[in-house]
């Protein structure tokens, strides 16, 4: 057991190794560079740099060293728990991302929750009572859901509940310069902005989710255990959550963890719709000015918390199913 | 009379699949008393399973269950949801065919017996827990198989636990579905042993369901025989098993090879027919079938105190029957007693041999019982008329010999062709040009080329082998009923009469004639044969089913020629 642990962990590490890696190239492969974009004219407000001070900068962030040396200085750094520093922003990165995840992993844990709940009641549901009105209404509009991506979404959603009811805020993760009487205020006014894109990430979720946990269903449905625990007279109650949905729930929780990657992918894009404060937001905006630092942070942060969840599947699939080990 | 435990009649059980009806039990009647065991045998999909589920009410809508289940004074049929859940594992438990899915991947087996016994018993926990070890030490478990999960058991232990969780609530009524057939045969033996022990011990009724006819009969004391959800055959499992009386029946018997461990084993020609068309089931498959078959379906009719069959000619037809046949040669000086007092017996489908050294009086009989010769005393019946003369060997439908010298029995001038048909033309008086494409046919039969070189080549250009198909083809021709064959390997070497003796296996086993096949060989008799003769000095010393009168023979002599063969064959396997 210590060792399978140890030999899963060894995975990991080396898997998380490549991505540093890649991570550490990929901003390095695109064309431009932090500086050539800072004096150019496109950044428009920004002053621009001369030779000498791009030089100067170049040699202050160690970007004028052979790349073998950035690279291993990167690791040293890593090490060290040292993301970097901005070139942008100025400011530490670990800082920045801290600070823009939490929106982030705000609106991305609550729609998995939510979309997995949902999607589990209802496709189990549905499996049960297959071919009722109640399965034949729900299944093709969860297939169209889990057709329509999230950023599209939050587009419709932003169009109809935003800019035309202006039932919900239309940008941004609280209200600028709001003063409120007690903190309870505030959260009020968080949810109220984070529950559209939020909404959309559920809807872009329930349909996969529902889809699986019918399908997962309807294959426990058919298994002879099932048939079994009818023929040995047990109550209608403990044949469905012991016997069916104990089984059909296993392929929902992998797909949770394993989920995470897609939704904040998803996240990375529906928080660009509503200008929301989060990761997504930050990751764009860096890319856009070529800071390597920040993007190498914000990928090795995400690539950390996929990695985290793949893990944590592999281990809970193990206490949960007496078959893997 | 007391009241049966379980009485079904007519029962019904009929698959809903996209509009259409697949009927999987069609009006089937039992009946099983208190403690009382009974087997069902059949083929797979004969309807076997449906009808455990149908007991057990496990048959669902779309799907639909008409006719009678009545248990204990209650029609399961009627029951409703929670009626049948506190009738389900209490009175009436099952112990489902193993499979790797048949138990709660996720639960332990501790868990899996548990739920059963808190629901339907009023047990303390202490009881309960104290319960399932007493259940697993009964099953001849281990305790620690408690915790464990039911992918950590083999088969035959998960075999057991399913006995045991059948068990934990002292039913009434068990039914075991095919409990041995996914089982090696070492732990086959100790799951028949464990289940006739517990019945013995429990005095459940016992309803056992299987393919595997050695476990029925083990285990129960009567048994029903199903065939496309009808039952085909009833009666006690001994006797059915010894002696089937449904041509259904005795090919299952053929194709088992437990029951028949010294033949070759032929399965039933043809496929199963869709069960609930017009007419027999059977139909198609049987090699006795008559006009009303295809129309009528029969129904099962007692045909002994104690016996029933479902077919319209009552079971198994005698073909040919022989009694007190006697016949003596006079020469000049003396009188030579070729058969004395004989009596035989063919049934349809039946190989049945005659063994016996050269001059026992085989050949002398058999000519009596085709009609070459006339007896002294007795009386031959083919289909119960009379035998006289060539009346049968002339005709479409009756009796064929085929001899045992090959040589002599053709005439050789005559063409392949001329041969083979010249028996039909002169019975029908058809022309040659219309008898071609039956030629061609008997001769593909014979797995002889059927091109018209061959048809014209004169029969002295064969070899033995050959000209012993082109014999066996000419009798093939009009479609015997009886075919005699009198040593007809013997002249062959070795590869050639395996070749014959497989064609005419082959060819028996589809077309369903019977045959008396005449033999000094006792290792050829014992391949093809399924009942046995044996002359010595004109009388029949013993006669039995194959694997009776080689495994265990009576009479001296059968006895000397079984030991002899033996030898020979622990001879030759140190060689």
């Amino acid at each position: 057991m210590m060792f399978d642990c140890f030999k899963k962990f060894f995975e990991y590490s080396i898997i998380f190794f490549f991505i540093l890696t890649l991570n550490f190239f990929i901003p390095r492969l695109m064309p431009g560079d932090p500086f050539t974009f800072l004096s150019s004219d496109e950044g428009g407000v920004h002053q621009s740099y001369s030779e000498e001070q791009i030089e100067m900068y170049k040699a202050y962030y160690g970007m004028d060293k052979p790349l073998q040396v950035q690279y291993s200085d990167y690791f040293k750094n890593l090490i060290r728990g040292n993301l970097g520093y901005s070139i942008y922003y100025n400011d530490n990165v670990l800082r920045l991302i801290l600070r823009s995840a939490k929106w982030t992993l705000g609106i991305t844990l609550i729609s998995l929750l939510i979309s997995t709940i949902m999607g589990t009641i209802l496709g189990s549901l549905s499996a049960w009572y297959r071919n009722s009105i109640v399965d034949r209404g729900l299944y093709p509009v969860m297939i169209l859901l889990s057709e329509i991506p999230a950023f599209l979404m939050a587009i419709l959603l932003l169009f109809t509940l935003a800019a035309k009811s202006s039932l919900f805020p239309l940008s941004g993760g609280i209200t600028v310069f709001g003063e409120y009487e007690t903190w309870f205020d505030k959260l009020l006014d968080v949810l109220h902005h984070g529950f559209l894109p939020s909404l959309s990430l559920t809807l872009s979720q329930l349909g996969g989710f529902y889809l699986l946990a019918r399908n997962s269903m309807i294959t426990v449905i058919s298994k002879d255990y099932m048939r079994t625990a009818l023929a040995k007279g047990l109550s209608s109650k403990r044949i469905i959550l012991r016997h069916g949905l104990r089984n059909s729930i296993l392929p929902i929780i992998t797909r949770v963890f394993m989920s995470l990657g897609s939704v904040l992918g998803g996240a990375i894009l529906v928080e660009n719709v509503f200008n929301y404060p989060g990761l997504g937001r930050l990751m764009r905006e860096a890319v856009t000015v070529r800071d390597y630092v920040l993007i190498q942070g914000i990928f090795l942060v995400v690539a950390f918390l996929v990695l985290a969840m793949n893990l944590l599947a592999d281990v809970l699939y193990k206490k949960i199913d007496p078959r893997v080990g | 009379m007391e009241m049966p435990l379980l009485c079904i009649k007519d029962l019904k059980v009929e698959y809903k699949q996209n509009g259409e009806a697949i009927s999987g039990v069609d009006g089937v009647s039992l009946s099983i008393n208190k403690g009382e065991s009974l087997g069902i045998i059949g083929e797979s999909g004969s309807g076997k399973t449906s009808l455990a589920m149908a007991i057990m009410g496990l048959i669902n809508k779309p799907n639909e269950v008409s006719g009678s289940l009545v248990f204990d004074g209650n029609d399961i049929n009627t029951l409703d949801k929670k009626q049948l859940s506190r009738l389900r594992w209490k009175r009436i438990a099952i112990v489902f065919q193993n499979s790797l899915d048949i138990l709660n991947p996720l639960l332990t087996i501790q868990e899996q017996i548990y739920e059963v016994l808190i629901r339907h018993c009023d047990f303390s926990k202490e009881q309960i827990n104290k319960r399932i070890m007493d259940l697993l030490l009964k099953v001849g478990l281990t305790l620690d198989t408690a915790r464990c999960f039911p992918h950590e058991l083999s088969g035959g232990m998960r075999q057991r636990v399913l006995i045991a969780m059948a068990l934990s609530c002292e039913p009434e009524l068990l039914i075991v579905d095919e409990p041995t057939s996914s089982l090696d045969s070492l732990s086959k033996n100790e799951i028949i042993k464990l289940l006739s022990e517990l019945y013995i011990e429990n005095n459940f009724a016992l309803l056992i369901i299987s393919h595997e006819l050695d476990t029925v009969l083990k285990l129960t004391s009567k048994v029903c025989v199903m065939y496309s959800g009808t039952i085909v055959e009833r009666g006690s499992t001994s006797e059915v098993i010894v002696d089937p009386m449904h041509v259904y029946t005795k090919g299952l018997l053929k194709s088992s090879p437990a029951i028949n461990p010294f033949g070759d084993m032929w399965g039933i020609p043809n496929e199963r027919s869709r069960v609930g068309k017009l007419g027999c089931p059977f139909e198609n498959r049987c090699t006795q079938s008559i006009e009303i078959c295809k129309t009528k379906k029969p129904k099962l009719n007692y045909i002994l105190p104690n016996r029933e069959v479902s077919c319209h000619r009552g079971g198994i037809v005698t073909i040919l029957r022989g009694t007190a046949l006697s016949k003596s040669y006079k020469s000049k000086s003396r009188t030579i007693e070729a058969c004395i007092n004989c009596n035989i017996e063919i049934k349809s489908g039946e190989i049945v041999a005659l063994i016996g050294e050269s001059g026992s009086g085989k050949t002398t009989l058999a000519s009596i019982l085709s009609g070459i010769l006339k007896s002294d005393q007795g009386e031959v019946l083919f289909e119960e008329v009379p035998v006289r003369g060539n009346n049968f060997t002339s005709r479409q439908e009756g009796v064929q010999m085929v001899l045992q010298d090959p040589f002599s029995a053709i005439n050789e001038k005559l063409s392949v062709g001329e041969a083979i048909s010249e028996p039909v033309k002169i019975m029908t008086k058809q022309s040659s040009d219309l008898l071609k494409a039956d030629v061609q046919r008997v001769l593909k039969e014979v797995q002889l080329p059927s091109e018209d070189a061959f048809l014209n080549r004169k029969c002295y250009s064969l070899s033995g082998g050959q000209r012993q198909r082109v014999s066996l083809a000419r009798s093939l021709m009009v479609k015997p009923k009886l075919l005699i064959a009198d040593e007809i390997s013997s002249m062959l070497d070795p590869s050639t009469q395996a070749n014959i003796l497989r064609l005419l296996k082959k060819l028996q086993n589809e077309k369903g004639f019977s045959m008396l096949y005449i033999t000094h060989d006792l290792a050829v008799a014992r391949k093809i044969a399924d009942r046995v003769y044996v002359m010595a000095q004109g009388k029949i010393v013993e006669e039995g089913i194959a694997s009776k009168v080689f495994l265990n023979p009576d009479h001296e002599y059968t006895r000397k020629l079984v030991g002899e063969t033996e030898n020979w064959y622990v001879l030759n396997n140190k060689g």
